[in-house]
């Protein structure tokens, strides 16, 4: 349980509150490349730490994500033309470029320079690995480019794709490290899905229900390690590692793509779940990516048009009672990504979490919790740069292997925990 | 829409918990293995506690046989107050049993404490502090130690988790 005071301090990330600072530290995703693809397209509008923004792609290629609404009388700029490198304002012509600058007030001459001093609110808008990623804090503390393996793979092995979550993203990220629930929740799943079945450690997860865990801190954030018993005195281990903030992993099965999340704040109540899976060595095949496109494995169906889940709170999440009764879903609900996302959306869109009640096998969590205040506080008062904005602390792997029941996985997985181009991963 | 969560609409609804409490107070038992984890558990056990009891395996001896468990299994405590307990009993009065030990001690006392609570089907949790100056080396043979006992191993460098773990559990 967290007092409400520390759950207020996590939950928060509007500017100015002390988790949004530091949320202000890293790149996160924004979008998808496909949402803007081409020069002048339409712009889309964007909410991430409780700002406003909107995302565009200029004449010449260029990214912007600028202050939504117009300098001059406020309207939205979505409305706008996206023309001639920037975005002109329908109600009285005025533009802007990529950096928001303001580029044309027709009302006024040129050589005033009237427009010059108009500047709306930008943030770099970078594209890596199929998304588009943005740093909101301020520029002297911009760190390099983010190189998490999903983003620095060549794009036909990668493939993202994200979901509005309707709660706000700690109980969401909460729910990455959560590796107890697995065996519950997702358990019709490993044998089904077609991005997870087949796995010759699929039979440890299911020959055992209660892993025994163990957790260590990296550099960058967590390492959450969940063992099983397995043959010749050793121990099956998947290992989830948690990048500060919100970078999550899940340990891969057999030879299937990697996958994982990151859990980025639109606002205090609601959250963009993004779904990476990639391969280190490989193009996905076509079967994959189609699987992956019809929402199977993490990723989701839609309603058409949009990046809401096609099972909604609206809809309780299709619910399905005779599938939950004969077991061919734990929860009654179809998808490992609206498994999680229904049961997060429904403790609210803030938890209460004065009124959880934790077990042991939560350490994760409670751990967790406890860097993200720390690192949070460090930084307010201190300017200690948190964990997980330098790009190393990005080149870590989750896995899934076999080690000898004495062994320290930390040690005994080592090169299987770091990121390397060309190699596989680790993975039973 | 006729479904009840379709009537759920506002963060505030759909935010509602009712305010009555969900837990009773739960009986923790935490034990430090070695004398530099006692110190740290003495500090620890100074702080306002829901009801949780400290105790230290320093005077830590298995009567009668060796590696006797079931009604033969006799060992003692010490809490914080130098007072000697019996091992059994704390442990079959608490709801969970947390053990601290630094990284390169001593921590065989786990092996005792673990069968009293296999014993009394109580849950344990290891964790092991560091302290400064501790190599990997030590870590790994601290956890090596641990973790044929506990359903969850923790490492913990930050000086306050152990108290922060402990008051997420409500101990
Ligand atoms: S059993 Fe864990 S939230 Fe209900
Ligand atoms: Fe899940």
């Amino acid at each position: 349980m967290l007092k409400k005071e520390q759950n207020d301090f996590l939950c928060q990330t509007d500017p100015g509150t002390p988790m949004g600072d530091m949320f202000r530290c890293y790149w996160m995703p924004a979008l998808l490349s496909e949402e803007l693809p081409e020069p002048d397209c339409p712009p889309v509008r964007v909410k991430l730490l409780g700002e406003r923004l909107l995302a565009f792609r200029d004449s010449e290629g260029k990214l912007g994500l600028i202050d939504e609404f117009c300098a001059h009388r406020g309207v939205s700029l979505w409305f706008a033309r996206n023309e001639d490198c920037g975005l002109r304002c329908p109600y009285h012509g005025w533009k802007f470029d990529v950096t928001g600058q303001c580029v044309d007030v027709p009302s006024e001459p040129k050589e005033s320079g009237y427009a010059q001093k108009v500047k709306l609110k930008s943030y770099p808008l970078i594209e890596k690995g199929g998304v588009l990623w943005t740093y909101m804090g301020p520029p002297e503390r911009q760190p390099p480019e983010p190189m998490f393996e999903f983003c620095t793979v060549p794009l036909n092995q990668t493939f993202s794709s994200k979901r509005i979550q309707e709660c706000n993203w700690l109980q969401a990220m909460e729910g990455g490290i959560d590796s107890s629930h697995v065996s519950w929740l997702h358990r019709g799943d490993l044998a089904n899905d077609p991005l997870f079945k087949g796995a010759a450690g699929n039979r440890y997860n299911l020959g055992d229900m209660s892993p025994v865990f163990e957790i260590v801190e990296n550099d960058g954030g967590l390492l959450i390690g969940a063992r099983r018993n397995a043959e010749d005195d050793q121990y099956y281990w998947r290992i989830t590692p948690w990048v500060m903030p919100c970078y999550t992993g899940v340990p891969p099965r057999g030879d299937h793509p990697i996958h994982g999340h990151f859990w980025v704040p639109i606002d205090d109540h609601s959250c963009w779940a993004w779904s990476y899976d990639y391969h280190p060595t490989r193009p996905l095949t076509d079967s994959e990516v189609q699987a992956m496109k019809d929402g199977k494995g993490i990723h989701v169906r839609y309603v058409p048009g949009t990046y809401r889940p096609l099972a909604n709170k609206d809809n309780d999440y299709l619910m399905d009672r005779a599938a939950q009764k004969a077991g061919r879903t734990f929860s009654g609900i179809e998808g490992i990504g609206m498994q999680d996302a229904s049961l997060q959306e429904s403790m609210g869109p803030i938890c209460d979490r004065t009124k959880e009640n934790l077990v042991g096998t939560d350490n994760g969590i409670i751990m967790a919790r406890h860097r993200l205040m720390r690192a949070a506080k460090a930084l307010r008062e201190k300017g200690v740069i948190p964990p997980g904005v330098d790009p190393a602390h990005h080149q870590v792997r989750q896995a899934a292997l076999l080690l000898p029941r004495d062994v320290h996985y930390k040690e005994g997985a080592k090169e299987a925990l770091v990121a390397k181009k060309g190699v596989r991963q680790a993975s039973v | 829409m006729q479904s009840e969560s379709a009537r759920v609409t506002t963060a505030r609804e759909a935010g509602y918990r009712i305010q009555y409490p969900n837990s009773k107070t739960r009986s923790v038992k935490v034990i430090a293995l070695d004398p530099a984890s006692a110190k740290l558990v003495d500090e620890i056990s100074q702080e306002p506690w829901n009801g949780a009891r400290f105790f230290t395996a320093l005077s830590f001896s298995a009567d009668g046989e060796p590696g006797a468990t079931g009604a033969g299994l006799q060992a003692w405590l010490q809490d914080i107050a130098g007072r000697t307990m019996s091992l059994v009993e704390e442990i079959a009065s608490s709801d969970f049993v947390v053990v601290v030990t630094s990284a390169g001690e001593d921590a065989r006392a786990v092996s005792v404490i673990a069968d009293a609570c296999a014993l009394h089907h109580k849950s344990l949790v290891a964790l092991v502090a560091p302290g400064e100056g501790a190599s990997d080396a030590d870590v790994s043979a601290s956890m090596a130690h641990l973790r044929p006992f506990a359903r969850m191993l923790v490492i913990a460098h930050a000086p306050d988790y152990i108290s922060a773990m402990l008051t997420a559990l409500r101990a």
